[in-house]
């Protein structure tokens, strides 16, 4: 999951940054409106938090530029204009959900936890897949009950790919969403991640569609 | 029209005015005439008199005796008191011949020249006497000799005219200017009656269009004013103007400041809670206090800066409707409902910020605590028609747990929050009664149909 953050205040940026790399998420940031406009135009970010007083551009034009180009994302707006007005204003520009500084980091990353799993069509926290069960709360993921001990790479991996179930989700997609905008993008590491993951879950749960890229099966063993 | 006022004022002045002069003017005119008419009077007087010498002196030249006169003159001369009279007295030799008009009978005509009158440019004398009848004589005189001769014997002309006449025609002059200046004087007074009215007209037209920037239907003073009154148009026009930006200008420095604190405090608050020597928690305890003065603080400052606001007017509807937009994007993982059923004309007298943070807040509230439901009735109650007292009845009810009346009592006192579990700040309802208040209406909690909180809000309606 790819998350961006536009904060202009550094230390708050780092604050986010940090919390949010903890909780599993690839996180890019932006200091000003206009880096973050253009960021948010042209990577494929899973979520976006944005703040509205920012320097060059302000966060509603922003939203509002992205929503006018069809950028989709879930948008959480994060700032210190905490009136009921400004609220509308910033929901009427094409947010999805609203946090008022100052915040509790917990509060968010929930936030964020429900505006992701809603994007890709889950209702509840938990999302199942056959023997695996993944906890966004926790971010823990569970195979037959046992839990299952994964790097942080491994487990954004599973993570989209269970956020995404039931669909193909190619090697560039995979890419795109689980690393930073600086990483050295390779697919060939996304192989590497698959197989590690492969023998820490049963193999057959995620399945190559050959030529296309990888499908999380409900229902493996038959193959 | 009042005592303390410009109508009264313009036409006090105007009324006395018009009452001092037209008596004096009248007074004047009275004299003016009453001396004419007595000068033509005296002058006819004269002209008989200077006749009747002439005639019964001068054309006798040679007699020793004066003749009567050979004409008549002025036929009442025949008529026994009549009021005309002639007399001719000898004065030197006292034993000179008497002649009398037959008017006078044997009544006696008082000489002036006895009576010691000086004689005017022309040498006759003047005097106003009582006739045999009591009635008023003018009487005047010449004394002249014998054939115009000096030297021969002397005698004393006197004429009398009937002063009464005279008295009754200037009584009724005096009757009809009196009537005629009366009704000047009424009409004057009616005209400047008219004219104060029309004349302030415009005064009326100001008082109308503030009334209306009040209730909030116009923003300007509008119209167009006479020339002396235009620079109040214009300066009132700007004091609207540059108050509506004062405030303006003050919410945005309010809001740059919240902007200012809150990031540093989220920061701190974050970094704090990272740290586990107990200073972080000291750190974090301090930082919610800071955030809920700056959050109250911030809310007393908007208040104020709203306070002498005139004429803001906000249709409620579309403010609901974005509102309930908001709110259930807000809430949508609960998928909660809000039915809205709002009065079509309903408009609050106030600013639109405040209506959205009040309805916001109690809004919020009752989502959270909803289970599927939250309604949100507002009505115009037509009980009065007069503007400034029509309201707008508000109500919000969830279909949650409630609360008993005990917690009722206590919630909204100090913003206190019942429950901690439930994210937010706990000012909410505060500040929705802080703002009610504020705006003179009312706001209180009870028990909905459905169960849970019915807050019901009443405001100025605009």
């Amino acid at each position: 999951m790819r998350v961006l953050v536009v904060e202009d205040d550094k230390d708050l940026n780092r604050q986010l940054v940090a919390a949010l790399g903890d909780a599993g998420y690839a996180v890019d940031s932006a200091f000003d409106g206009e880096e973050g406009y253009f960021l948010g135009d042209t990577e494929p970010y899973d979520i976006v938090i944005l703040d509205i007083g920012l320097p060059k551009m302000d966060g509603i034009s922003i939203l509002e530029q992205w929503r006018r180009s069809d950028r989709k994302m879930p948008v959480i707006i994060l700032t210190a204009r905490d009136r009921w007005s400004d609220k509308v204003a910033g929901m009427d520009a094409g947010a999805d959900d609203y946090v008022a500084k100052p915040f509790h980091m917990e509060e968010l990353l929930a936030r964020v936890r429900a505006q992701v799993r809603r994007a890709s069509g889950h209702a509840k926290s938990e999302i199942e897949c056959g023997p695996l069960r993944l906890d966004t709360k926790t971010a823990r993921v569970t195979c037959n009950g046992q839990q299952v001990k994964l790097t942080s790479h491994e487990y954004r991996l599973l993570a989209y790919l269970m956020h995404h179930n039931g669909r193909v989700v190619s090697r560039t997609e995979l890419v795109e969403h689980l690393y930073e905008q600086d990483f050295d993008r390779d697919s060939n590491t996304i192989e590497v991640f698959i197989g590690r993951l492969r023998k820490k879950i049963p193999a057959d749960v995620i399945e190559t569609v050959r030529g296309l890229g990888y499908r999380l099966s409900e229902t493996p063993a038959e193959a | 029209m009042r005592f303390h006022s410009l109508a009264f004022r313009l036409f006090a002045t105007a009324a006395a005015w018009t009452l001092l002069v037209l008596p004096i003017a009248g007074f004047i005119i009275y004299q003016l005439y009453r001396d004419d008419v007595q000068a033509s009077f005296d002058g006819q007087l004269l002209k008989l008199v200077n006749a009747i010498t002439v005639d019964s002196m001068g054309s006798a030249a040679g007699e020793a005796q004066p003749l009567p006169p050979s004409n008549l003159y002025e036929p009442l001369f025949e008529v026994t008191h009549s009021g005309w009279y002639w007399q001719i007295t000898p004065l030197q030799p006292a034993t000179g011949r008497k002649l009398v008009s037959p008017s006078l009978a044997t009544w006696t005509l008082p000489s002036p020249e006895a009576k010691s009158v000086a004689p005017d440019a022309s040498g006759a004398r003047w005097l106003n006497t009582k006739g045999p009848k009591g009635e008023p004589l003018r009487i005047v005189e010449v004394i002249d000799s014998l054939g115009h001769e000096p030297g021969k014997p002397r005698y004393s002309i006197v004429v009398a005219g009937p002063q009464d006449w005279l008295d009754h025609l200037v009584a009724n002059f005096r009757y009809r200017l009196t009537t005629a200046l009366a009704l000047a004087g009424l009409g004057l007074v009616a005209v400047t009656l008219f004219q104060v009215r029309f004349g302030l007209l415009p005064l009326r037209q100001i008082e109308r269009g503030l009334a209306a920037i009040r209730s909030g239907t116009a923003t300007t003073l509008d119209g167009d004013l006479p020339a002396e009154i235009e620079p109040l148009q214009s300066e009132l026009n700007a004091l609207i103007r540059s108050n509506q930006a004062i405030v303006d200008r003050a919410r945005t420095q309010v809001g740059n400041l919240a902007h200012a604190l809150k990031t540093p405090l989220a920061v701190i608050t974050n970094e704090a809670r990272a740290d586990k020597t107990g200073l972080g928690d000291k750190v974090v305890e301090q930082a919610e206090i800071m955030k809920q003065s700056v959050t109250r603080y911030l809310d007393r400052a908007r208040m104020a800066a709203r306070v002498g606001v005139i004429g803001r007017v906000t249709p409620v509807a579309p403010v609901v409707e974005s509102l309930a937009r908001a709110l259930q994007r807000i809430h949508q993982d609960k998928g909660i409902i809000i039915n809205v059923d709002c009065a079509a004309d309903a408009r609050f007298s106030g600013e639109k910020q405040d209506l959205e943070e009040m309805l916001g807040n109690l809004l919020d509230n009752a989502c959270k605590w909803a289970r599927r439901e939250v309604e949100l009735t507002i009505e115009t109650p037509t009980t009065t028609s007069r503007a400034r007292n029509r309201r707008l009845a508000i109500t919000v009810a969830d279909d949650g747990p409630g609360l008993s009346e005990e917690q009722r009592s206590r919630i909204g006192k100090r913003g206190l929050r019942l429950d901690e579990t439930k994210p937010g700040s706990g000012l909410g309802l505060s500040i929705v009664l802080e703002l009610a208040r504020s705006y003179g209406g009312t706001c209180e909690l009870a028990q909905a149909p459905q169960g849970g909180l019915a807050v019901h809000l009443n405001l100025p309606a605009g």
